[in-house]
């Protein structure tokens, strides 16, 4: 059996890889990632044994996320989009595409974007994102509907299709 | 062509996601060869999950902050340790206070005819919980020797208990180290470290010779409004006291466990 030490660190590159794309920024996310596992620390003892810490600590940045969202919502925002798109050039071996798709991303609201990672890019199943979020399985579906549907739109797939209805008009090819 | 019936929006996602069944997998994928649009739709769905995967992919290889590297070290190393369940420290607490219980009313019943008397680990804990209320609202003098001497508190500490004393690192977890003193312990030399975070909270940890202690189970106790944890990791016996909930001092154990058991 890994130690439990073992199985957290295991999880940190995923856990930084994801929080990264939620938040736009470097250092946001390792902000995120360092009050992750401070608070998994603290909360070891509700770890139940031989499960997989992946969900536990998911949930945590999760809670801990929207708690960041919550605080920064009271404060006036002073970065407008367009220096948000301007701070997130991306290294150039990400390609040219990689700033439009930050920038798309960060153009999701928040409960989408979380749903489009999750599912999408750490691969998590629906039942395993609703635990995560706490949210039923049917609120996951929708959510990841809507968002991706959103973004296929702003990343200039032509026909800008939206989910929610209408597949049938949105065309094959898209403009890049 | 005969009309199909249109494959419905969480129908794409999750073939996917792979979330269908083998069967609504298979009819999907029969539905889809016969609808261009939806198929367009899962491409375009499959691309975007591939551009963010790439997008993303340096993450996974970028170096660990310095910061990170110290959490992770004030983890318990052992998973199916003892030491490391959550749950099964819980059911050791259960069993000690069910115990207790029982002792209880056992020497309720033959009050009278004997003298109760506290066991050799519950005294340990009650002399630190004792030693953590007289020094801990100090102003002035909280300890002896203050943590800007550190390397020689932990060595003069080491010499006086006979056995190897160390000062665990909590700073990752928001505990400054004050210092510490020496102290006297039914003949026995003992050793407190103090700590205090950001909000003035202070917490201590006590140590000596395990000797006269039986049960090396970690126990928590409860007593006047502070809570101890219980702990013997020989030649040392130690308990961690502090005005803190049992969560939050649970994890400050463990994170003091996991440091002092690597060696």
């Amino acid at each position: 059996m890994p130690s439990r030490r073992d199985a957290v660190a295991a999880e940190i590159p995923r856990l930084r890889r994801y929080a990264r794309a939620l938040t736009g920024d470097d250092g946001e996310a390792d902000d995120l990632i360092q009050d992750t596992l401070e608070r998994a620390l603290a909360r070891l003892g509700q770890w139940r044994d031989g499960d997989s810490p992946r969900k536990w600590l998911f949930s945590i940045l999760h809670n801990l996320h929207v708690d960041g969202l919550r605080r920064k919502s009271r404060r006036p925002p002073h970065v407008g989009l367009d220096s948000v798109g301007a701070d997130h050039s991306a290294p150039a071996a990400d390609g040219a595409s990689g700033r439009d798709l930050d920038l798309a991303l960060q153009l999701l609201p928040s409960e989408q974007r979380e749903v489009v990672l999750l599912v999408g890019l750490e691969g998590l199943s629906y039942a395993e994102a609703a635990e995560v979020l706490a949210i039923p399985i049917g609120t996951v579906m929708s959510r990841l509907a809507r968002g991706r549907g959103r973004l296929r739109a702003l990343m200039g797939y032509e026909g800008g299709y939206e989910g929610g209805g209408k597949s049938g008009q949105a065309p094959l090819r898209r403009v890049k | 062509m005969t009309p199909e019936r249109r494959i419905s929006e969480a129908e794409l996602h999750a073939y996917l996601d792979s979330e269908l069944t083998a069967e609504d997998r298979a009819e999907v994928e029969e539905l889809l060869a016969a609808q261009p649009v939806e198929l367009g739709l899962v491409r375009d769905f499959r691309d975007l999950n591939e551009a963010i995967a790439q997008r993303y992919a340096s993450r996974l290889e970028a170096p660990l902050p310095e910061r990170m590297k110290q959490v992770l070290a004030t983890m318990p190393e052992h998973g199916g340790a003892e030491l490391a369940s959550g749950r099964r420290r819980w059911m050791q607490v259960a069993a000690a206070a069910l115990i207790a219980v029982l002792a209880a009313a056992a020497g309720y019943a033959v009050r009278g005819l004997t003298v109760p008397t506290r066991s050799p680990e519950s005294a340990f804990v009650a002399t630190a919980i004792g030693a953590h209320s007289v020094y801990v609202p100090e102003v002035r003098h909280p300890v002896e020797v203050g943590a800007a001497e550190e390397a020689h508190l932990v060595q003069w500490l080491t010499k006086r208990l006979g056995a190897n004393v160390r000062a665990p690192t909590l700073s990752p977890l928001g505990w400054k180290l004050v210092g510490g003193r020496l102290l006297p312990d039914r003949g026995l030399p003992a050793a407190q470290f103090m700590y205090e975070d950001g909000a003035g909270r202070r917490l201590t940890l006590y140590m000596r010779k395990e000797t006269g202690l039986n049960n090396t189970a970690f126990q928590f106790a409860e007593r006047d409004g502070f809570a101890a944890f219980y702990w013997v990791d020989r030649p040392l016996a130690y308990a961690i006291a502090g005005r803190l909930q049992r969560d939050e001092l649970m994890g400050l154990a463990n994170a003091i466990y996991g440091q002092l058991e690597q060696r």
